[in-house]
């Protein structure tokens, strides 16, 4: 009687999925099953009966290319680098938010506005202010503060170009990694912090054993969708290096992709690239979340 | 609770019938248009009062990356088009160029391709490689009458395995640009005409106080050193495109890539060229540039940006062989292998090549390919020191392999002004990596 009342929840269940099942299958499952196939062939776009089957060649050319391995490397420090910053300023500022402050509705959408903004735009933006010979930074580090002897280049070298765009995810993602930990905190019971208090806790004591315990799924959370949105980095690398500039040293994962398979029309290999950052991506996301089950716990 | 899930049964099944209805509607309607549109079309073609052979209307798609300008004008070629080739009509698509290759791609891969398309002179050895262009000779009447009258350069750039893919529909090169305010401020008059000369002048008009530069390139792509590098005698690869070896790691090669690493060691040529500093076309208005390289399109660019400044041409400075060159750049025309109307579209690209069709576009700056046209009073005064540098103007290698010989080269360039390697060993490493890509 009980596995019968499950069968028929099923069937409903089932019709409302399936429009979405659907078009699931149709514009996810079917393109990823296509470009893998893709990815073991030397691809010809115009005519994909002409398509050379080379294995896994594609993917031995990826892990041996001193580009590509640039490229991991590139796309992990600004992974790291962008996910500790910001679940850290994000926390401070949604602890902030967080206190019954004046203004709290005008900051609270202050810290959010850049969130919003186009990744193209402020992109743009902060490469007029990094430029090297007529930019603001320079002039300020240069000019008004002295640290400098003379204008850096910030683009034309393979490392100081990275700091732009590192600068830029942060001041972008701050807000939304805030808003999230804001929600987390707004659910933690008032109660705890009144008993705690009550036993002689300072603030410190109450965010080390009440906030950041009891933040537990929040940060899980934000350290996933973080680590993804790192590692899938595109629109500031593409617009702020054109896509690697100087010498290929500086692309990510996802414009070397981008540039292998529309640059070069080299579509085996930029499907080999792709899989292999999907499947870094799943793994990657697999390790997070036992390692966080146990602090979430 | 039993009739409860039953309601959701039959509520969730009304949602998918409606659903799947909706779905189909849109499919209905143009279906049942187009049949009408089809009964209709023979009893109009039958009350037409001449006997004229029935011509089935075509519809052709044109892609292009035109601007503003030229798009409109554009639209007035095609009028006239129309006009002469009743029951044709183009339909123009614009493109940023930016997004062009991807669109063009996209297009190609799902067979929805348009008829014809301009596309950049270093693409159509390219895709006629992946075989999505269709070949001309042979196939489009009169072929041969129309390309004996274009330049050279630009043609060549439509030949791929001893056939033609494409018809040279604009050409451009670059020549000097100085700012004649920053030239007559230092006592100088006239643009330089040798490389020793540019040399000179290039760092006598460097300021580093005032952070003003001599000369200034746009980056580092061939495209931006490679007029002084021909000039200089420099060569890429051999005639039959087989290898780079001794080309371009030969004397003059080096020799060109040699003074250009000498002006940035020096501070003449402004260290913008690595990447984000101030755009070339700016910094030559404003006089932080007193020369730079470019094409006629700074014509009108200037006209928007900064109409009080006065643009002054030169040729590029001849090289130790008394010799000057440049690169030659533009369009080609192209017809998809894969559309349906292969002879409309054949029609649109040879109309786009007649001299009525060349001196339009000619009006907002895009320059005829045909030799007839050198000198023709619709032409704008500032087209002749383009067209005289295109007498000599080489175009870049016709190979589908160019988008990496352009980086190869673009990276030997950019080790040796940051002091990684000399101009010799950069150009060495660039000469392996050509040969490679040539199959070597």
């Amino acid at each position: 009687m009980r596995n019968k009342s499950r069968h028929s929840d099923i069937i409903p269940a089932l019709i409302f999925l399936l429009p979405g099942l659907i078009l699931f299958a149709l514009f996810f499952l079917g393109p990823m099953a296509y470009s893998l196939r893709i990815s073991f062939f030397e691809w010809k776009i115009v005519h994909p009966e002409r398509s050379i089957f080379v294995g896994f060649e594609n993917y031995q050319r990826a892990l041996s290319d001193p580009i590509f391995q640039r490229a991991v490397l590139n796309t992990l420090a600004y992974t790291v680098i962008t996910v500790v910053v910001k679940m850290i300023l994000g926390l401070s500022v949604a602890l902030l938010l967080n206190q019954q402050l004046p203004g709290r509705t005008f900051f609270r959408v202050a810290y959010y506005l850049p969130v919003i903004t186009s990744w193209v735009i402020v992109s743009l933006l902060f490469e007029y202010m990094f430029n090297g010979q007529a930019g603001l930074v320079n002039y300020v580090l240069k000019d008004f503060l002295h640290l400098i002897p003379k204008d850096i280049l910030w683009f034309a070298d393979e490392y100081l170009t990275l700091v732009p765009i590192i600068l830029l995810d942060i001041w972008k993602g701050i807000g939304w990694a805030a808003i999230i930990f804001l929600a987390g905190l707004q659910s933690i019971p008032a109660e705890l912090y009144e008993a705690a208090r009550v036993d002689g806790a300072d603030s410190i004591t109450q965010l080390r054993y009440i906030t950041w315990p009891l933040l537990g799924p929040t940060t899980v959370f934000l350290v996933v969708v973080l680590v993804i949105g790192g590692l899938n980095a595109y629109v500031p690398f593409q617009l702020m290096t054109n896509g690697g500039d100087p010498l290929d040293l500086t692309h990510s994962v996802l414009t070397l992709m981008y540039e292998a398979t529309f640059g070069r029309l080299d579509f085996g290999y930029g499907a080999a690239i792709s899989y292999l950052l999907t499947g870094f991506v799943f793994f990657i996301s697999l390790i997070e979340l036992r390692l966080m089950r146990q602090r979430a716990d | 609770m039993k009739s409860n899930r039953i309601a959701i049964l039959i509520f969730s099944l009304i949602i998918i019938t409606a659903t799947i209805l909706a779905a189909c509607a849109p499919a209905a309607t143009p279906t049942e248009s187009a049949t009408v549109a089809v009964t209709e079309a023979p009893v109009v073609a039958t009350e037409a009062p001449t006997e004229a052979p029935v011509v089935e209307p075509v519809t052709l798609q044109y892609w292009h990356t035109h601007s503003d300008a030229e798009a409109a004008q554009l639209d007035q070629v095609i009028a006239a088009f129309e006009a002469a080739n009743p029951g044709v009509t183009v339909e123009s698509t614009r493109y940023a160029y930016s997004d062009y290759k991807t669109a063009l791609l996209t297009a190609i891969s799902s067979g929805a391709v348009p008829d014809a398309a301009r596309l950049d002179i270093a693409w159509v050895s390219e895709f006629a490689d992946q075989g999505a262009l269709s070949q001309l000779d042979g196939n489009l009447p009169n072929f041969e009458a129309i390309i004996a009258d274009t330049f050279p350069g630009p043609l060549s750039t439509n030949v791929w395995q001893d056939h033609y893919y494409g018809m040279p529909l604009d050409t451009n090169t670059q020549v000097l640009l100085w700012n004649k305010s920053v030239f007559e401020a230092a006592g100088l008059t006239a643009a330089p005409t040798t490389m020793e000369e540019f040399a000179a002048v290039a760092c006598q008009l460097t300021d580093a106080a005032k952070k003003t530069y001599g000369y200034a390139e746009g980056g580092t792509y061939f495209w931006a050193p490679a007029p002084v590098f021909y000039a200089m005698g420099g060569k890429v690869t051999d005639e039959k495109i087989t290898t780079a070896t001794g080309y371009v790691n030969g004397a003059d090669s080096v020799a060109a890539f040699t003074m250009l690493k000498d002006l940035y060691d020096q501070g003449c040529l402004s260290p913008n060229l690595l990447g984000g500093g101030i755009a070339t076309d700016a910094g030559h208005a404003e006089g932080t540039y007193a020369m730079i390289i470019d094409g006629p399109w700074m014509v009108d660019i200037y006209k928007g940006n900064y109409p009080d400044f006065e643009v002054n041409f030169a040729p590029v400075p001849t090289g130790p062989q008394g010799t000057t060159s440049s690169v030659v750049g533009g369009e080609d025309v192209v017809v998809l292998a894969d559309s349906q109307n292969q002879e409309a579209a054949m029609k649109w690209s040879a109309y786009l090549l007649s001299p009525d069709a060349q001196k339009m576009m000619a009006a907002v700056g895009q320059m005829p390919t045909l030799a007839s046209l050198v000198g023709d009073s619709a032409m704008p005064a500032y087209f002749a020191v383009f067209q005289e540098q295109l007498k000599t103007a080489q175009a870049r290698v016709p190979h589908p392999k160019w988008s990496d010989m352009d980086n190869a080269i673009n990276n030997a360039y950019q080790r040796m002004l940051k002091g990684d390697q000399t101009p010799q060993e950069a150009l060495d490493q660039a000469a392996t990596e050509i040969d490679a890509l040539l199959g070597k």
